[in-house]
């Protein structure tokens, strides 16, 4: 074993390491959500990556936040604001509904959520 | 190329072949799920040990192909990813002995982490998923205990066979 041997074997373990944290950041989610106007999907929204979207409404434009893999209305024009004052989403069984604006937000998930089942 | 050299790479050749069906006899992936100690390494490694980097290569690729059409899986996809790791080895061997560095223990590692870098990356092709990319770091650390293991065989081997006073 020379010293190239040892630096080599050291510089992969460190490698396996370092690949660990990355990676495991980066589990595809697969979680998104799928923003509706008058019954026609307008966005799809990556819930892995924090951002901010708007949509235009039936009453002016639906400011929508991503973060942490949950989603919510920030600002949108409604006469109660029901919809913003629900705040962050993230489960699919739970939609954030704008009624004025027709506007509704659901999220698409292939996990199981933590109800066993619902009745629609 | 003398007849004993052709004759000694044959030789070297079979015990590959042997060993790489053996191989798929263990149950060291039912442990690990796609992980293979690589025992067929140990011919390449030897025919490097004994001659050079092409005996090498010619054993290495030979071994691969005749060992598909032992089994029957010729370019099928478990050929495909054998192929692509044995390249990824071999040329990282290649390499690794042209800097005269390392000795035959780091060639070995730095063949087998090659090779589980290579296999990866095309199951990632072929498949475009990302899922085996999680798998990598797991499959490179056990890439050093088989390549040290793969490396100790041969250093036993060609002690036993007192290789030099015979060539």
């Amino acid at each position: 074993m020379t010293r190239a041997d040892k630096i080599l074997i050291v510089a992969i373990m460190i490698l396996s390491a370092g690949l660990i944290v990355p990676l495991l950041n980066h589990v595809p989610q697969a979680s998104q959500a799928v923003v509706t106007v008058s019954d026609q999907e307008v966005m799809r929204i990556d819930l892995s990556k924090d951002g901010k979207y708007s949509v235009d409404g039936k009453l002016g434009k639906v400011y929508i936040q991503v973060k942490d893999g949950q989603i919510r209305v920030t600002q949108e024009n409604s006469p109660r604001h029901i919809c913003s004052q629900q705040g962050y989403v993230s489960d699919p069984n739970t939609p954030i509904v704008c009624l004025p604006n027709e506007t509704v937000i659901t999220i698409e998930s292939d996990e199981q959520s933590n109800e066993d089942t619902v009745i629609q | 190329m003398t007849v004993r050299k052709s004759v000694t790479l044959s030789f070297l050749m079979a015990v590959g072949i042997i060993l790489q069906l053996l191989e798929s006899l263990l149950p060291v992936a039912a442990i690990v799920p796609g992980y293979k100690i690589g025992f067929a390494n140990i011919a390449s490694l030897m025919a490097l040990q004994m001659y050079d980097r092409k005996s090498m290569w010619i054993v290495g690729l030979g071994r691969i192909f005749l060992s598909a059409l032992l089994q029957g899986t010729l370019f099928s996809v478990a050929f495909w990813l054998s192929l692509s790791g044995g390249l990824a080895a071999l040329a990282t061997m290649s390499l690794a002995v042209q800097t005269k560095w390392f000795s035959i223990f780091g060639i070995s590692v730095a063949g087998a982490a090659a090779n589980s870098a290579g296999q990866v990356l095309a199951i990632t092709w072929i498949y475009q998923q990302y899922f085996m990319q999680l798998y990598l770091p797991v499959l490179l650390a056990l890439s050093i205990v088989s390549g040290l293991l793969i490396a100790l065989f041969v250093q036993l081997i060609l002690r036993r066979i007192h290789y030099e006073t015979r060539i």
